[in-house]
């Protein structure tokens, strides 16, 4: 078993954990036995290199992938086994901010940020008011009627974000938030995340970008290949001595600068 | 450990082995058919789906189809008409001209040639909209946002095409008589109002009725099979080129089995 082990002191029960998950793809496993916990208002670093599996185990965080084995539970209630029915309505608590942006092209990006109020029935003043505020937070004022294709890529990073964060879920998944951005963009978009952060939400971050959520993370979870290499805090893995751990720290600084 | 690729099949094998999968295939996506079928028939009592798309897709599925399907309505009723001219003039029944035009067009080519067309725009549209949504993760995110893609996007797009349909055929037939009409009179030297006489003494409502039946249930295939190949792509672009073609010929095949059904159920 793989595990990482709950944060020492920490008084609140997790928030989001998953335990001995496993996935095969085409007779591959391409997650084996992954685990941790993550209390309230903590974030986790997903790392690891390319392939390792990151971005799956957070769709399987989501429900939008089904597990081979393992257990998925949000609020300590267990949602291995749940219909799509019961997993839409825990998604009510979950935001998530996809790599590849995934913003609906037939949509402007005020529709898009709205969609999720409108689907709850907000009315529709609200509705404006909070997408004009969010756009502001993410410094897209202005630029409700332009369609997701007319944009660059950190605005349609920060449009994704926008529409994850818009419902204040307690939970948000952001999977390489940075990914293919300009390091000028990059620190907008982890200020951000350091933002909601300071509001509490328990996020999940997959990135590359390991001097960006370096102090953002307060528990850390290296995959390779499907499997864990390293879990635990940040004391820990700036002082881990494992030889993968090392040389992925040290590759990935490299490139980073 | 990637498991190893299984050896390839012996030269006589390959056409049996090829025969089978094409016919899991078949397999799958009917079962897949199957399946949204009953997941669309659950959501229609009580109706769920969004308004706002359902608007949308009314637009771009029918409002922007008229004018195609009005120039291909146009030349059907011509073409009966030529094809039937023949034998009015040889049996000299200028009288029975605007049955035979009318009663074959209301009743058989109108409804099918008109769902052939919308299949071929709307439908392969569809598919690949649904598509290129589905491998850029836009599905997942509408589920990520707790919105089902069916209630949200299937069922606007569904009801949309039956009604659209229905109504483009009931549009068409008007438009394929005219068409007819003219060409009565400008080629055939059938005065129109004979030609209209005609219509009115021989077809019988149920002749025009029938076609919109059929143009019902085109539209309910058209959107099955559209919306199921859109869903069920993988692998990319070229996914979602195989998917349309796909959609396109299951839906073609679809409407010639119904076109067949219908006509033999109801007489």
């Amino acid at each position: 078993m793989n595990d990482a082990t709950h944060a020492a002191g920490a008084p609140a029960p997790p928030c989001l954990s998953c335990h001995a998950i496993t996935k095969r793809f085409q007779g591959q496993r391409v997650l084996d036995q992954v685990g941790f916990t993550l209390a309230h208002g903590q974030m986790l670093g997903l790392i690891g290199p390319g392939g390792a599996g990151k971005s799956l185990l957070l769709k399987i965080l989501c429900g939008l992938v089904r597990p081979d084995a393992g257990q998925v539970r949000l609020e300590g209630q267990d949602l291995t086994r749940a219909s799509e029915t019961q997993w839409q309505q825990q998604r009510q608590s979950i935001g998530m901010v996809f790599q590849n942006y995934a913003l609906f092209d037939f949509m402007n990006v005020a529709d898009n940020i709205a969609l999720p109020l409108r689907m709850l029935g907000v009315a529709e003043g609200e509705v404006q008011e909070r997408v004009d505020d969010i756009l502001a937070k993410v410094s897209l004022r202005g630029v409700q009627e332009k369609m997701p294709n007319e944009l660059s890529g950190g605005m349609k990073k920060r449009v994704s974000f926008a529409r994850a964060v818009v419902r204040r879920p307690p939970i948000l998944l952001y999977d390489d938030p940075t990914a293919g951005l300009d390091p000028v963009t990059s620190a907008k978009i982890w200020e951000l995340l350091r933002d909601m952060q300071r509001q509490g939400t328990t996020a999940i971050t997959v990135s590359h970008d390991l001097g960006g959520i370096r102090h953002l993370c307060d528990q850390w979870l290296l995959l390779d290949r499907g499997r864990i290499v390293f879990s635990g805090d940040s004391e820990a893995l700036f002082a881990s001595h494992d030889p993968f751990v090392l040389d992925f720290w040290s590759r990935e600084h490299s490139h980073a600068t | 450990m990637r498991p190893r690729p299984a050896p390839p099949h012996p030269l006589w094998l390959r056409p049996v082995a090829a025969a089978g999968e094409r016919g899991l295939q078949v397999w799958s996506a009917t079962a897949g058919v199957g399946r949204l079928s009953w997941q669309i028939l659950r959501r229609l009592l009580p109706p769920r789906m969004d308004a706002r798309e359902l608007l949308r897709n009314l637009y771009t599925v029918g409002v922007k189809s008229f004018p195609i399907i009005l120039v291909t309505a146009l030349f059907v009723g011509a073409i009966m008409v030529i094809q039937a001219g023949l034998y009015v003039q040889q049996y000299g029944a200028e009288g029975l001209l605007g049955w035979g035009a009318g009663f074959a067009t209301l009743r058989e080519v109108s409804p099918l040639l008109i769902a052939l067309m919308f299949n071929g725009r709307v439908g392969a549209k569809n598919t690949a909209e649904l598509g290129t949504m589905k491998v850029t993760e836009q599905i997942d995110a509408l589920r990520a946002l707790a919105i089902d893609p069916i209630d949200y996007l299937v069922m606007p797009r569904f009801i949309a095409m039956v009604f659209m349909m229905s109504l483009l055929v009931v549009v068409g037939d008007a438009t394929a008589l005219i068409g007819g009409a003219f060409t009565s009179q400008l080629l055939l030297g059938v005065d129109m109002r004979i030609f209209f006489q005609s219509l009115i003494d021989y077809v019988a409502l149920e002749d025009f009725t029938l076609g919109v039946y059929k143009a019902a249930t085109f539209g309910v295939a058209i959107g099955i099979t559209s919306c199921h190949f859109g869903l069920a792509v993988s692998g990319g672009a070229v996914g979602v080129g195989k998917a349309v073609n796909n959609a396109v010929v299951a839906g073609a095949i679809s409407i010639f089995l119904l076109n067949y059904l219908v006509t033999y159920l109801i007489p």
